[in-house]
This record gives structure tokens, C-alpha cells and sequence, in this order.
């Protein structure tokens, strides 16, 4: 094959690849837009859903996601501040830094019904914490932690070693390089990897279901070992009452409600990449 | 002349800030640093010169311990500085960097305000009031020739400078530290000349001041602003003495090779 022709090859696979995956993304909007876009009213963003979700809208639900994958985001920040400064200034070992990759690459990697039984087990069954919402925030945030570690943690290490020495030859200590140098940076990566994270965790499922939320008849929780409502799970609800069309048609308008989190969350991280414009881009 | 005959040693006649002793420094198993004794006069320019990989850098950054961080490196022998040895274990470091000061060859200024640039050693040391660190600033941004420049746009990105005005800016913060001596490791090497030319002029008025130590390439440069001359190569000091006497009647025939710009093998 001549070399032309295979770099042709190539540009035809990858082209038709990134077509393949813009054009998946795209009908999935297209169809839940589609669907939900007809449920969407102000009465039903803003009044508490009645019959099991089949009449009345969404509001309860809406703000018990923002109030779990809020205070998750609240929870898993220092935590993944620590373990960045950690792994970037503390763990010199290559051994140590490789299992603690693959600690991270790990937690990542378990299925996030697994945290919802991790949950059920330690909290609801062991603690005796009750169904609770800030369980759910609690599981949430060591879901999302290995996304907000590794993000802050790239911050740190994209840092020129020039700041550093800069900044110890001005007479710093190791902390307060840490402090002066390090935390500004990684902090902005922080929020970066914490938005993406919010986006994935308001959409999940499996983690909350057994331990943080109920169904019906829940509004806004007054103790944190009360339950929420929150939206995936209301989708859920919702889709096994798929044969009553005013439940579909409800499904189909929160499904709208969540993506449209999910990508405000996702597009907002993306531009606080971009917009933190930090020592390692001059 | 044959390079084993022994080296005269130079007796400085002015006081001298820093004095090496039987200095040696290692990189893992590379030694780069042999048995190096020198001593730097107080209020004077010292540059050293020599080929790449000579272990200008190395000797330099040995004085304020900067290369204490890097792996591998290891040193032995005295680095002697008002008559205390600054490489006794249980030193304070961070302390040494205080009367060490040191301005590298890229400038580095730090991601935020030309102010909060000047503020950013001495606002981890010592707590400042707010008149406090307007003196500060102002003080030290004059002593490093900017103050003219950018005294209307204090609270700007420091990024926003030229690259020239970036190294007056890292002079700045490393004298509102107060140091006895400053470290300078091809200040220029990044610079456009006129830019160089401003540090050069700063340099000449610091030394009023300041004990300069001053790693160059340039040998032109260091004709213009030296007052002694210390000539390194392969990680042996081959000459040290005054700038004019090297420049015009050098002991070794290497160091006038390498002065006049001549291949020089070592
Ligand atoms: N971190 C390091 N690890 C291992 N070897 C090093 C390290 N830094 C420097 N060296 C070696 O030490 C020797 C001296 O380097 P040094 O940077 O001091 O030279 P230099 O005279 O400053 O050169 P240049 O003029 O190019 O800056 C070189 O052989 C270099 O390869
Ligand atoms: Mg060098």
C-alpha cells in the first residue's frame, strides 16, 4: 500500500470515528430534547411531583440531587486536595507513586452499584445511619474523588520545577511552597475536575438508591439522616410506570431536566480549564 | 603552560563574603565538582566563566543549597559565609535562602499581581501591614530599576511584562528579602540586549549593596561588569583572580583561550 494512500486510510477511519461518536451524542440529545422539551413548564421545574410522579413536576427532585452532589462536591474537595499534595510532595517512592496510581485508576473503575452496597452495608446496615441524604453525598464523593484527585493532582505536576525553586530560593519552606505555590494551582484544578465530577455523579443511579433516597412524599430535608428525592431515581420510578403516558411523558422531561445539568456541569468545567489559565500554559 | 601546574591562589585583599573550601560536588557518580577553593569579595562582582557543562550552575546553586532538592546530588568541603560552614547539617535552609538571594535564567514571575510579585518572599516570612507593603514595593521595585515602568499598574498580571521587565521584576522580589549576597545564573541568557544591558547596569549599582556572584556566557559581559573573574572548566577552577588581570595577563593558557574566544578543550 502506498504511504498516501494509508495516510488517507487513516484520515477516513478517524474522521468516521469522530462522526460515529458526535452523531451518537447528538441523537441522544436530539430524542431526549424531543420528548422532554414538551413536559417542560415553569410549574413543572417548580411544584412537587403528585401520584407517584405522574402528575405535578419535579422541584423536590431537582433541588435533593443539587443538595446531594453539592455537598459531595463540599466533602470531596479537601480530601482531594490532601491526596494531591500528598502523592505530588510526599510520595517520592516510584513504587509507592505507581500503586497509588493504581489505587486511583482502581476506585475509579468500580461500578457504582458496588458503592451503592458499600453504602448500604457500612451506613444503613453497620451505623445504623437510616436512609440519609448525607450518606448519599458521603458515597457520592468518594465516587467522584479519583476524577478531582487526578485533576488536581496534573495541576500540581504541570507546574514548571523553575516555580518551585523560584519560590524556595525566596527563602520559602516546603510547606509554604506547598501552600504559596502548589495549592493555588491545583485548587483551580480542583474545581475543574470537581465540575466534571458533578457531572457525572448527579446522573448516577445505583449509588443512591439503597441508601439516600425515597420516592415519593419528600421534600426538602431538615436532618442529614433523612432521605431526598433526587432526579435519576425519579427517572427510574418514572420508566417502570412507562405504560401510563402522563408518567412517560414526566420520565422523558426530567431525563431533560438531568442532562441539562449534567452538560451545564460538564461545560462549565471545561471552561474553568481554560479559563484558570495557570503557570504551566506560558 | 601544563594543566597540572599548581594554581595560584588569588588573595583578595577586600573581605570576603563567601569563601569555598576543598569544595567537591557530585551528581550520582559524575563528579563534577573538584576540590574547588574561591572565595567571593563582599561589594564586588564576581562572574564566573567557562564552557557548558563546566559546573558554573552547580557551584552556584551549591552556595545557597538550592541543589540540595535534586536527586542524586551530593557535596563535601566547607562553603564558608560570615565564618559559619552553611553545609553543617542541621542548618536552617530556608534561613540561608534569606541571606542567599537567587535570580534565575528564565524569568519566573508567579501568576498573580506585579505587587503580589515583589510581596511574594517577604509576605511568608514576616507579617506586613498595609503601608508596610506599599514601602516594600515601591522601595524594591526603584532598587530594581522598575519602578518607573510599572508604578501605574501595580495590580496588573505580572505575565503582562516583557520578558525584561519579568527579570527586573524577580531582582525585585529577591532584594525586598533582604539578602546579603545575590546569586545570578545567566540572568541574560534570555534577554534581548538592551534588555541585558538594564540588568547589567543594575547589577554594577547593587553591588553598592550586595555581594554579586554572576554566571555568564557572554565574555564581552563579563568585561563590562566584573570585578573578579573566576574560570571553571570541566569542573576544575583554572584561574581566579581580578577581572582586569585575567582579561590581560592570565596565568593559564586556557583561560586566555577561552577569553579571547578560542576553542578550548579541557
Ligand atoms: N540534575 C542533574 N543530574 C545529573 N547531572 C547533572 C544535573 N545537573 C547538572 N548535571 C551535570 O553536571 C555537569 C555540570 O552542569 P552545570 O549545569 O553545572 O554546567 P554549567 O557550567 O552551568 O553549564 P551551562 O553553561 O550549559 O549552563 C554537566 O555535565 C551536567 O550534565
Ligand atoms: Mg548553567
Amino acid at each position: 500500500m502506498s504511504r498516501q494512500l494509508r495516510n488517507r486510510l487513516f484520515l477516513l477511519v478517524s474522521s468516521g470515528a469522530v462522526l460515529l461518536c458526535t452523531a451518537i451524542l447528538l441523537f441522544l440529545f436530539s430524542v431526549i430534547t424531543w420528548n422532554g422539551i414538551n413536559a417542560l413548564s415553569p410549574s413543572f421545574l417548580l411544584t412537587a411531583s403528585r401520584s407517584f410522579g405522574a402528575e405535578g413536576g419535579i422541584f423536590y427532585q431537582i433541588l435533593g440531587s443539587l443538595l446531594m452532589v453539592l455537598t459531595a462536591a463540599l466533602i470531596c474537595l479537601p480530601l482531594a486536595l490532601g491526596a494531591a499534595i500528598y502523592k505530588s510532595e510526599y510520595l517520592k517512592n516510584a513504587r509507592l507513586q505507581k500503586a497509588s496510581a493504581i489505587l486511583i485508576y482502581g476506585l475509579n473503575g468500580i461500578p457504582s452499584v458496588i458503592f451503592g452496597i458499600f453504602g448500604l452495608i457500612l451506613f444503613v446496615n453497620i451505623l445504623n445511619t437510616g436512609i440519609s441524604w448525607f450518606v448519599g453525598a458521603i458515597i457520592l464523593a468518594i465516587m467522584m474523588l479519583p476524577t478531582v484527585v487526578l485533576a488536581t493532582f496534573q495541576a500540581m505536576n504541570s507546574i514548571p520545577e523553575i516555580y518551585r525553586e523560584s519560590a524556595r530560593a525566596l527563602g520559602l519552606n516546603h510547606w509554604q511552597v506547598v501552600t504559596g505555590v502548589l495549592l493555588p494551582q491545583g485548587f483551580a484544578g480542583a474545581i475543574t475536575g470537581l465540575l466534571l465530577g458533578l457531572a457525572r455523579a448527579i446522573g448516577e443511579t445505583a449509588p443512591i438508591m439503597f441508601i439516600a433516597t425515597a420516592f415519593s412524599g419528600i421534600e426538602i430535608p431538615h436532618a442529614l439522616n433523612e432521605p431526598v428525592t433526587a432526579l435519576p431515581t425519579h427517572i427510574l420510578a418514572l420508566a417502570q410506570q412507562a405504560t401510563d403516558p402522563r408518567a412517560l411523558q414526566n420520565a422523558w422531561g426530567a431525563s431533560f431536566v438531568l442532562i441539562g445539568l449534567v452538560t451545564l456541569f460538564s461545560i462549565t468545567g471545561l471552561i474553568s480549564r481554560t479559563k484558570f489559565k495557570t503557570v504551566s500554559q506560558r | 603552560m601544563n594543566a597540572t601546574a599548581p594554581l595560584k591562589i588569588y588573595q583578595p585583599e577586600a573581605t570576603s563574603a563567601i569563601e569555598m573550601r576543598d569544595f567537591n560536588a557530585w551528581f550520582a557518580e559524575a563528579h563534577i565538582l573538584r576540590d574547588i577553593r574561591l572565595s567571593f569579595r563582599e561589594n564586588r562582582i564576581t562572574c564566573l566563566v567557562g564552557p557548558s557543562g563546566s559546573g558554573k550552575s552547580t557551584l552556584i546553586r551549591s552556595i545557597n543549597r538550592i541543589n540540595d532538592d535534586v536527586g542524586n546530588y551530593n557535596c563535601s568541603g566547607e562553603i564558608r559565609l560570615s565564618n559559619q560552614n552553611i553545609l553543617a547539617s542541621g542548618n536552617d535552609v530556608a534561613k540561608l535562602r534569606t541571606r542567599v538571594g537567587m535570580v534565575f535564567q528564565k524569568p519566573c514571575v508567579f501568576p498573580t499581581t506585579i505587587a503580589g510579585n515583589v510581596l511574594f518572599g517577604i509576605r511568608h516570612l514576616q507579617k506586613l501591614s498595609r503601608p508596610e507593603k506599599q514601602t516594600i514595593v515601591e522601595e524594591n521595585l526603584k532598587a530594581a530599576a522598575l519602578w518607573k515602568e510599572v508604578k501605574h499598574r501595580l495590580q496588573d498580571k505580572a505575565s503582562s511584562l516583557s520578558l525584561g521587565q519579568q527579570q527586573r521584576l524577580c531582582i525585585a522580589r529577591t532584594l525586598a528579602v533582604k539578602p546579603e549576597i545575590i546569586l545570578f545564573d545567566e540572568p541574560t541568557a534570555s534577554l534581548d540586549p538592551l534588555s541585558s544591558r538594564a540588568i547589567e547596569d543594575l547589577m554594577l549599582s547593587l553591588k553598592e549593596k550586595y555581594t554579586i556572584v554572576f554566571v555568564s556566557h557572554n565574555i564581552q559581559q563579563a568585561r563590562r561588569v566584573a570585578d573578579d573573574l573566576a574560570f571553571l572548566c570541566a569542573g576544575k577552577l583554572i584561574e581566579y583572580g581580578s577581572s582586569q588581570q585575567l582579561f590581560s595577563n592570565p596565568t593559564q593558557e586556557k583561560t586566555r583561550k577561552y577569553l579571547n574566544e578560542e576553542f578550548c578543550d579541557c
